[in-house]
């Protein structure tokens, strides 16, 4: 019987390092690692004793791609903690601040990381020598991304400015009015970005997922919202720990989270969309029409154009919070009591992202949990591997393996994020 | 001139650029401070005259060693090992601004050779000293009306 192991050292074109074997036996699957050997990086036990109002700061450390959505994650816990309610105008900051993130990290994956597998170049830089028009659209999109989150959080990596109950100081009107003629410009390169991918070509591939984000009743959903899934799971926040599990594996520094007594889901933009469709902006679903984009979409190869469509939306709702934007009376509100526990929810660039925090009376932190989106999609990516490198298996090897690899860019994996450990087991004889 | 220091001040060796940075401006010479992302090096240099970049490099010669690259010329050499977007650096920076088009009018790149990265760690003393050595260096050239220094190993 033919044998072929796929083997991928260093994966290339995603957020941080890991490898991928894959063993064929004839043209059945026998074995998939994907193996996250980034080391892990024990944030959990670093915030115990920490007094709540530097969880924002230590938690955006994890990551220079989405520290907002730690951020974010982390502040509305620790106000569900404390039973802090934030002002409406702080809420709009909130989500301009969250869509900066989305723009930035969306862009890069979009025109860097993902657009060469469909377009057959090596790399981003290649790609440009070719595509100079997309890859300059793309750094574009990215650095109003990016100033956005500068505006809000004082530097564009591991912004300084949010806070429990609101910010440490919020922009002036004028100021924010200014991102407006870039705004524009961005929305209509968005919904370019969206017939644009639409038309690349696609492998024949679908599996029944169970899709999971935040849905909220009158939004897309950046903050708050319930936890819903494509198999009709509907929570709250604080019963996330009541249905998801994480799981140790040995060959990965991140953990795998799976649904108790089901397994595997998908987050991120592709479920986003398929579970809030009726919530994106009009220009967005048109676009999505348009490019024959109906959901619930089951193909992860697509997940490129709901990245696209998430965009539109991030540029369509910054443009909107500008225009709306009054400045609160105060940047933040104070905390009436400091104990409690809290957990929350939000939706960073690649998919859910959940927080708790127990706080003793004195406001220091007992104990804390994070699940980052990468550790929640890891096993998902696996499942996907396992069938799709079956119908590669004839193919010459190395177009396999380029296939196996643009499979698990579909997910946008954060590697450096995903790589955390609940607790250290030490077992001696 | 625009000097541009790179690094993470918390990573050991990493730090020599912004060891010289900081340096220049104690000295009243402009130069700023960059994470080293490839991305956003390309906007800090982006219509600038003449760039000097200042990074901590690994080659395998000694710490300390300074290597100078011309990159109008060619562009530094990149580790093929570190393609994510965590890799995305000064190298890939300068390829891509080449493509692109937007490299600055000249851009000199000096690279001090780091051996200990370890996080929270201090820079070295070999480091802490080439960084002095490149810091006098470049406040000399940025005081006079001189290009700068020609490539090469120094």
């Amino acid at each position: 019987m033919n044998s072929k192991t796929i083997k991928v050292e260093t994966l290339a074109r995603v957020e941080g390092e890991a490898a991928l074997t894959i063993r064929i036996q004839g043209d059945k699957v026998t074995e998939v690692k994907f193996r996250i050997y980034e080391p892990p990086r024990f944030f959990e036990a670093l915030l115990k004793g920490r007094h709540y109002s530097e969880a924002a700061d230590i938690t955006a450390r994890i990551c220079g791609i989405c520290p907002v959505a730690y951020q974010m994650s982390a502040v509305h816990a620790i106000e569900r903690a404390l039973g802090i309610h934030i002002d409406p105008a702080v809420r709009m900051l909130r989500r301009l601040f969250y869509c900066g993130e989305w723009i930035e990290s969306h862009a890069l994956h979009v025109y860097m990381l993902h657009a060469p597998d469909f377009l057959g170049y090596e790399d981003a830089i290649r790609m440009a020598s070719d595509h100079r028009a997309l890859v300059e659209q793309g750094l574009r999109l990215k650095k109003l991304g990016n100033q956005i989150v500068t505006l809000l959080g004082g530097r564009e990596i591991h912004p300084v400015s949010a806070a429990v109950g609101g910010f440490y100081k919020v922009p002036a009107k004028r100021t924010v009015r200014e991102l407006e003629p870039e705004l524009e410009w961005a929305l209509e390169a968005s919904l370019a970005t969206v017939k644009f991918v639409a038309g690349f070509e696609f492998p024949d591939f679908e599996r029944d997922y169970e899709f999971v984000a935040l849905a909220h009743p009158e939004e897309y959903p950046l903050c708050e919202g319930r936890l819903v899934s494509s198999s009709g799971l509907n929570i709250d926040a604080a019963e996330y720990e009541d249905r998801f599990v994480e799981q140790h594996v040995k060959y990965s520094n991140a953990l795998h989270s799976v649904v108790r007594g089901r397994g595997s889901y998908f987050v991120g933009p592709l479920a986003r969309v398929n579970l809030n469709f009726d919530k994106l902006p009009a220009p967005a679903r048109e676009a999505a029409r348009a490019a024959g984009f109906q959901p619930p979409v089951r193909n992860p190869f697509r997940s490129i154009v709901a990245r696209a469509l998430e965009l539109v939306f991030a540029c369509a709702e910054a443009l909107r919070v500008i225009r709306e934007y009054q400045p609160p009376d105060l940047p933040r509100v104070e905390a009436a009591s400091c104990g409690g526990v809290g957990q929350a929810i939000t939706e960073a660039p690649r998919g859910i992202l959940y927080h708790r925090y127990a706080l003793d009376a004195s406001g220091l932190i007992l104990a804390a949990r994070i699940v980052p989106p990468t550790s929640q999609n890891q096993r998902v990516i696996e499942d996907d591997l396992r069938e799709f490198a079956a119908q590669v298996a004839a193919w010459p090897l190395e177009e396999a393996t380029w296939k196996c690899e643009q499979a698990i860019r579909n997910y946008d994996p954060c590697i450096s994020c995903a790589t955390h450990f609940l607790r250290l087991e030490v077992e001696r004889d | 001139m625009k000097i541009i220091g790179c690094g993470n001040v918390d990573r050991g060796d990493d730090a020599a650029g912004l060891l010289v940075a900081r340096r220049l401006r104690e000295w009243g010479i402009d130069a700023v401070e960059e994470c080293g992302g490839g991305f956003a090096l390309i906007d800090s240099w982006a219509g600038a005259g003449d760039v000097v970049l200042v990074d901590a490099v690994v080659s395998g010669r000694p710490p300390g060693s300074i290597t100078v690259w011309d990159a109008g010329m060619s562009p530094p050499p990149a580790d093929r090992r570190t393609s994510s977007s965590h890799g995305f650096g000064v190298a890939q920076a300068v390829r891509l601004a080449r493509v692109l088009g937007r490299m600055p009018r000249s851009l000199i790149i000096y690279g001090i050779e780091g051996r200990n990265f370890d996080l929270g760690s201090a820079a070295s003393a070999e480091v802490i000293e080439a960084s002095e050595s490149v810091a006098r260096r470049l406040a000399a050239t940025a005081s006079c009306t001189c290009s700068p220094p020609p490539a090469g190993f120094c």
